[in-house]
């Protein structure tokens, strides 16, 4: 009698512990919560399963849209000191059937966001052996921000040299201006009149060496 | 008095002229050349031969180009044809030689500003590989391969496997070249007026980033890992010729002679201006930053190679501790060595599964490995520097330094072309000076065109490795014969005593007659026999199935008999299988 109600009482976590075991459907889990957080790491115990139980079945929730899911639907065993364990899904209805692993799967893989903040941790420091994280979708640009740059560089070059060149021509022109008007009133002084003199008033002067001051090569 | 039309253009002081020489001399090679050298020949004890061939044949050279521009007030043709008229053609091998080096150096710059304009985001894309088509890993050849690599060669070169593979022009590339030769117009213009002016920026702030750098660098946890590495001086490197060699050669090209740029630069001086002193001045900041700079390149090493040590030390803890289930305390970076030795010999059996996935992780195997040129720039620099923090600050002012090291180049090697196209009396009758500029930047943007093809990277190692190399070696040593002994080293005296007020001490004579000439003709010898002993030309080809670079054959029918062995070699073994199953 009293073999019986033992039995009765151990059999289901036996059972449960069998299920988990031997199955096929179970994903290993492990945590690297000291790599993850360093000093602000905490202790993984027994609360700490228990809310990784609880998300998973939340996961199972929203993925199934049943809200049926309890924390005892969620079987875990090989517990390591690495913080590692496997565990499996048991179904809502039958707790001796398992929820095959791709239901599991497209479970985790849809709230694994949810699941890393709940423990702080990241797709590297909290992974689902053999469930490929979802990394973040690339960021896709209108104009690709090195265009923006490149286009503000060259229009910055393109409006110096353009203003070189300007400048440049308008120094020529201004030069040519200056000589032709030089010639013309020349001429005109001259033909007016007659005496070359007057000219010499508008131009700087010939410099003639015989009359230098310079005495550079003669002392006396 | 003859009151000439056009005075030659010349610098407004003898500090611009001395400063477009520095601008010129010092470039990329001090960044990515020196520091590999020093590394493979024995760290501080490289300087040993360095300086010595400096004082041999680096500045008496650089100083006899300066005299004979200042003397001849032509560009490199006009000059040497004033010597004697036979001698044109070695001006014109200097534009030649000048040309290759504008078409294939301003690609450089283009990487540069690639790299620059991409600088400017959140994350920098060669910190983190692009996700794949389903998201759930990155990119297989990235993953492989490593984020730096994967964008130097993907998408900055979008590489093709071989340089018979032409595939089209990188648009990206394409564009920043123009960009490139923009710029280049923009500061060439006017002539010696626009340069004189950039080269007061182009010279001096360099020396204000790698200042920056320095400081970065040394304050990097590791940095000393690397200066010590490199400083430390392996005396026997000494024994090697090959050492010597290197180091005559680099002062060689570093200082930038035979190309034309020199005396093209220094036909711009007042007849008096002391280039002797100048010469001795330019050559030996040249120098001190090539040893300043590899300081720098040596503390973002050590950074690096730490960095490397303490991942790849990570990485086997992680491997041991997932491998045994172990709690997270137990293996700690400093023991995870003998902990895999313990596992060895305590569970050989769970040991065996994953022995093929242990690494050696070694501090000095990661700081041997030596690289220079394009891949030190843009893949291990750009490495160290997404490990850095603030790292899109420490990208924009790298690459900006490296622009204006190369733009400074970039100044002398066009200024050797125009200088002698602008004495032409027949071509300036019809064109202006900024109509020639602009026509000389033009070509050579059309034909740098090829470099931005999907191949490109490798016509750049060809001319980078031969364009200028032993012709260049012709050059000088028939510039400094011509000057001694056929235009002779009296006359030469004399032209000097007129410029200068003294004549030249025995130092220079002594250079300048036996001991330069003796130094290039061995030089250019032992390049002839190199290449004579090389036989087929190989490359590095980035192999896009394994992922890294291999050696490839410049011979394609080569390429193909390997193949056939290699399939050969398959089909045997497959068969083997096949019948021992």
């Amino acid at each position: 009698m009293l073999a019986g109600v033992l039995l009765l009482i151990f059999l289901p976590p036996l059972v449960a512990k069998d299920l988990c075991k031997d199955s096929q459907d179970g994903f290993k889990v492990r945590l690297s919560i000291k790599t993850g957080l360093g000093d602000d790491a905490y202790e993984w115990n027994e609360s700490e399963m228990f809310l990784f139980r609880s998300t998973l079945a939340y996961a199972m929730r929203k993925h199934s849209n049943q809200d049926t899911y309890t924390i005892d639907n969620i079987l875990v065993c090989n517990d390591t000191q690495r913080v590692s364990f496997v565990f499996v899904v048991t179904s809502t209805d039958d707790p001796d059937q398992l929820i095959p692993k791709e239901q599991v799967e497209l479970a985790v893989r849809q709230n694994k966001h949810r699941i890393n903040n709940a423990f702080l941790l990241s797709d590297m420091t909290l992974e689902f052996m053999g469930i490929p994280p979802t990394l973040s979708a690339p960021i896709i640009y209108d104009t690709e921000p090195w265009l923006i740059v490149f286009g503000v560089v060259i229009g910055a070059v393109a409006v110096g040299i353009v203003a070189l060149l300007m400048s440049t021509v308008s120094k020529k022109r201004r030069a040519k201006e200056k000589a032709a008007g030089l010639s013309e009133e020349d001429e005109g002084i001259v033909k007016e009149n007659g005496t070359a003199l007057s000219s010499l008033g508008r131009k700087e002067g010939v410099y003639n060496q015989a009359f230098s001051n310079d005495d550079r090569f003669t002392k006396l | 008095l003859i009151m000439s039309k056009e005075a030659r253009p010349s610098w407004d002081s003898p500090m611009q002229f001395v400063l477009a020489c520095v601008s010129y001399a010092v470039g990329l090679g001090n960044v990515w050349r020196f520091p590999y050298l020093c590394q493979m020949h024995g760290g501080g004890g490289f300087l040993i031969p360095y300086l010595l061939m400096l004082f041999l044949e680096g500045i008496p050279l650089f100083c006899m180009e300066l005299a004979i521009g200042q003397k001849m007030r032509l560009g490199s043709i006009g000059a040497w044809t004033a010597i004697s008229p036979y001698l044109g053609g070695l001006g014109i091998a200097s534009v030649v030689t000048s040309m290759y080096l504008c078409l294939y150096y301003n690609v450089i710059n283009a990487w540069s500003f690639w790299y620059l304009f991409h600088s400017f985001q959140s994350v920098l894309p060669w910190a983190e590989c692009p996700v794949n088509a389903n998201r759930t890993g990155y990119l297989e050849e990235c993953e492989v391969a490593s984020p730096t690599q994967y964008f130097f060669y993907r998408e900055t070169l979008n590489i093709s496997s071989s340089i018979d593979e032409n595939g089209g022009l990188h648009m990206g590339q394409a564009l920043c070249l123009l960009l490139a030769w923009i710029i280049v117009y923009l500061f060439i213009v006017r002539g010696v007026k626009s340069t004189g002016m950039v080269v007061y920026f182009t010279a001096t702030f360099p020396y204000v980033v790698l200042f920056i750098y320095l400081i970065r660098g040394v304050t990097l946890h590791g940095a000393w890992n690397g200066v010590k590495y490199m400083f430390t001086p392996k005396l026997e490197q000494l024994a090697n010729p090959q050492t010597w060699i290197n180091a005559a050669t680099q002062i060689f090209f570093s200082l930038g002679l035979g190309f034309g740029s020199l005396i093209a630069f220094s036909s711009y001086n007042h007849h008096n201006n002391d280039f002797e002193k100048q010469a001795v001045v330019i050559s030996l900041i040249n120098s001190g930053t090539s040893v300043f700079a590899s300081v720098v390149t040596f503390s973002i090493y050590g950074f690096k190679a730490t960095f490397n040590y303490e991942s790849c030390l990570e990485r086997m803890r992680l491997l041991c501790l997932n491998a045994f289930d172990l709690s997270e305390e137990s293996i700690s970076a400093e023991n995870v060595t003998a902990w895999i030795s313990h596992l060895n010999i305590t569970h050989p059996e769970r040991f065996a599964a994953i022995a093929s996935k242990i690494e050696h992780c070694s501090l000095e195997a990661e700081l041997d490995t030596a690289v220079e040129g394009t891949g030190l720039a843009f893949i291990v620099y750009s490495e160290a520097i997404k490990n850095m923090p603030l790292s899109q600050l420490w990208s924009v002012l790298y690459f900006i330094m490296l622009l204006l090291l190369g733009m400074g180049s970039m100044l002398g090697n066009v200024t050797a072309i125009i200088t002698p196209l602008a004495d032409i009396k027949l071509l300036t009758r019809f064109l202006s000076s900024e109509s020639i500029n602009g026509l000389v930047c033009l070509l050579c943007l059309l034909l740098g065109f090829g470099f931005t093809s999907r191949s490109g990277s490798y016509w750049f190692t060809i001319f980078n490795e031969y364009a200028a190399t032993l012709s260049l070696l012709f050059i000088v040593f028939i510039e400094v014969i011509s000057v001694c002994y056929i235009y002779g080293l009296r006359r030469f005296e004399r032209d000097i005593e007129d410029m200068l007020g003294h004549r030249p001490n025995w130092y220079w004579k002594v250079m300048w007659a036996v001991v330069s000439p003796l130094l290039l003709f061995s030089l250019f010898i032992f390049y002839i026999i190199n290449y004579i002993q090389g036989g087929t030309p190989t490359y590095q080809a980035w192999d896009k199935d394994l992922v890294r670079s291999v050696k490839t054959f410049a011979n394609n029918k080569l390429n193909q008999n390997e193949k056939n062995i290699k399939m050969k070699k398959l089909v045997k073994s497959s068969i083997i299988r096949i019948l021992t199953m």
